[in-house]
């Protein structure tokens, strides 16, 4: 397997290289980039950025495993994101992981036989006012309830 | 740079103006625990272990990362500093499994000492609280990674970036999970890998090789040269003699010398030592078969005098140049041609252009020095005598006496054991020219006599 940039992605680096006295600087980006462009990072993909940044790739690694958004294994179509901290704990997490456990018969940390859906518990999304929350890919849902989850979900499976 | 005073525990003390603090209390020995901070690796300043007080600061700072100013006043012991201290090294210890009694850093690990310096505090932690990583994993080079030992003070990532620039190294994750590890199906891949085994203060990288085969409290460490190059790494020798058992050298390891090989030596040099007792020729062979000594030297006469001709001596370029004078005096003494042939020691594989040297005969500067010549005659040879000199093969003699350290598949008629370096004395000088004196370390049960014994030996018999 290999990876490769899109032309688009790659326009995007050297415009961003101009910004900063070093092209080292762009591991973050770069990594947003492969992560958008794959859904995920593969050590393929990290060894791409550390050749076009000029780092080695075990700088590019460390960074990819220090932030918990960073995903270095595939996830699904629709990665769900539930918060688990105190605020949405308190406002009925539990209840909410159960159902969305039940609705889509997968564990935290399990991705759907399909391809579409994975589920993830993640620390606060700093949305405390408006709990439960759940993040799916870059998109809010909030004060969730069991009900408010299905239609969600009948939404994206509809959509997919 | 100028010099100024500044005061360290109510002592004054003269240093360079703006040259690192921990410097200065690490060459007056002023105790300063410290787990990141190394000298050939610079400051990182991430253990916070090495906290002085320093006066007009509000806390307590660390002197890895302080410059020395001005009317400094720093003080190092105290109530205070020794609890703070003692609270950074609870936080290390947290997670730090109790594996002492089976950990082979134990005795020469920075946790214990400064546990036992500033600690011996009651653990709030209990045993089945304590984060679990993975606990041995092979990182590949003889280099055994045990995650859940690691302090995370990085001089193990910081020698593979900054120094071998080799990059296989690097801490992983974050908070309780972060870890040493490699990347993801990749391995410890280069020549000086071993001396993060070294760097490590913790158990955290152990050695294959050493892994539980001695405590490190059993072993005397005695200053040597290695002779695996002509670089003339600077090396202690690891040793100990167990109960009814013979010395037995444990490991090498590198030993500091700014002006030859720094703080490292390469990981073949490391492993050289079982050359020096594995295989070892331990007999006098006289016609395939062992013999006593009073024998072995009559045969040796009886050799030399069998006949006119040419003689031929062969010395290894690994010998002392004490031990080359002794023979060179002694080839002349019996008209015979000494020669100690190159060709086969130049090794530009194992060379590169820090420690490695293609040149791998130690003392091969000395044979040059010596003026002693470094190819063979033409003419036939009737008496080949071979001090441990590894190319014999091409060689075709009437009559050979082969001085051996080590087992050899060439015949010889005569064949007498000798004592490797550790078992020796002498001067070795390095490539660059430096000449460095390698002291006896070794006393073997039955030792091997060196060159000088046996050319004394051998001569008492000649008159």
């Amino acid at each position: 397997m290999s990876f490769e940039f899109t032309k688009e992605n790659l326009e995007k680096i050297e415009a961003l290289k101009s910004r900063y006295p070093s092209p080292k600087a762009l591991s973050l980006p770069c990594l947003w980039m492969a992560q958008y462009q794959e859904r995920y990072i593969s050590l393929e993909a990290i060894e791409t950025i550390g050749d076009l940044i000029d780092l080695p790739p075990m700088e590019i690694y460390r960074v990819a495993t220090f932030y918990t958004m960073f995903n270095l294994e595939p996830v699904g179509k629709y990665h769900i994101q539930l918060c688990k901290t105190l605020s949405c704990a308190l406002c009925g997490k539990a209840e909410m992981l159960n159902h969305l456990k039940n609705r889509l018969g997968l564990s935290p940390g399990e991705s759907s036989s399909d391809g579409a859906f994975t589920l993830t518990q993640v620390e606060c999304l700093g949305s405390c006012g408006t709990a439960p929350v759940m993040q799916i890919n870059d998109q809010y849902y909030e004060n969730l309830t069991p009900e408010k989850i299905d239609i969600i979900l009948d939404s994206l499976e509809e959509g997919s | 740079m100028s010099q100024i005073d500044i005061v360290i525990d109510n002592m004054t003390f003269t240093a360079e103006k703006g040259s690192l603090l921990i410097d200065l209390l690490i060459k007056h020995d002023l105790k300063v625990p410290y787990f990141c901070y190394h000298e050939a690796l610079g400051a990182d300043g991430n253990c916070r272990m090495c906290m002085v007080e320093i006066e007009g600061q509000k806390r307590p700072q660390i002197a890895c990362d302080t410059l020395i100013k001005e009317e400094m006043v720093v003080r190092t012991k105290g109530e205070n500093i020794d609890g703070v201290r003692r609270d950074i090294l609870e936080l290390e210890l947290i997670n730090h499994p109790i594996d002492c009694p089976v950990c082979d850093q134990a005795g020469e690990c920075k946790l214990q000492d400064f546990y036992m310096d500033y600690g011996l505090y009651e653990s709030n932690i209990k045993q089945s609280d304590k984060v679990h990583h993975r606990k041995h994993i092979d990182l590949g080079s003889s280099v055994i990674l045990d995650q859940e030992r690691c302090v995370l003070c990085a001089r193990c990532t910081r020698f593979t970036s900054d120094i071998t620039k080799t990059h296989e190294l690097g801490i992983i994750g974050r908070g309780d999970h972060a870890c040493v590890s490699t990347m993801p199906g990749k391995k410890l891949d280069n020549p000086y890998a071993m001396n993060i085994v070294d760097l490590c203060p913790v158990g955290a990288l152990t050695s294959k090789d050493f892994r539980f085969q001695q405590r490190v409290w059993f072993l005397t460490s005695s200053p040597s040269i290695c002779h695996g190059c002509a670089k003339g790494c600077n090396i202690f020798i690891d040793h100990n003699r167990e109960k009814y058992k013979d010395e037995t050298i444990y490991r090498f390891r590198p030993r500091e010398n700014q002006q030859v090989n720094g703080f490292f030596i390469c990981d073949e040099g490391r492993l050289s030592y079982k050359k020096l007792q594995d295989n070892r020729q331990l007999d006098m062979i006289l016609n395939g078969k062992s013999c006593e000594e009073a024998e072995a030297l009559e045969a040796y006469r009886n050799l030399l005098e069998a006949g006119s001709g040419k003689i031929v001596i062969l010395a290894d370029a690994n010998l002392y140049t004490e031990e080359l004078e002794m023979i060179q005096i002694y080839a002349q003494k019996l008209g015979a041609t000494l020669s100690s042939p190159m060709v086969s020691d130049l090794d530009d594989a194992f060379a590169d252009e820090w420690l490695k040297s293609s040149q791998r005969a130690s003392n091969a500067k000395a044979i040059e020095k010596l003026g002693i010549m470094t190819d063979l005659p033409d003419e036939k040879i009737a008496l080949l005598i071979n001090f441990n000199h590894p190319n014999t093969v091409s060689i075709d003699a009437e009559r050979v006496i082969s001085f051996r350290t080590n087992q050899q598949k060439e015949p010889a008629d005569l064949i007498l054991p000798l004592a490797v370096f550790s078992e020796s004395s002498g001067t070795l000088t390095n490539e660059d020219g430096i000449e460095q004196y390698c002291p006896k370390v070794i006393t073997r049960n039955d030792p091997a006599p060196t060159v000088i014994e046996w050319m004394i030996r051998c001569q008492e018999e000649v008159e």
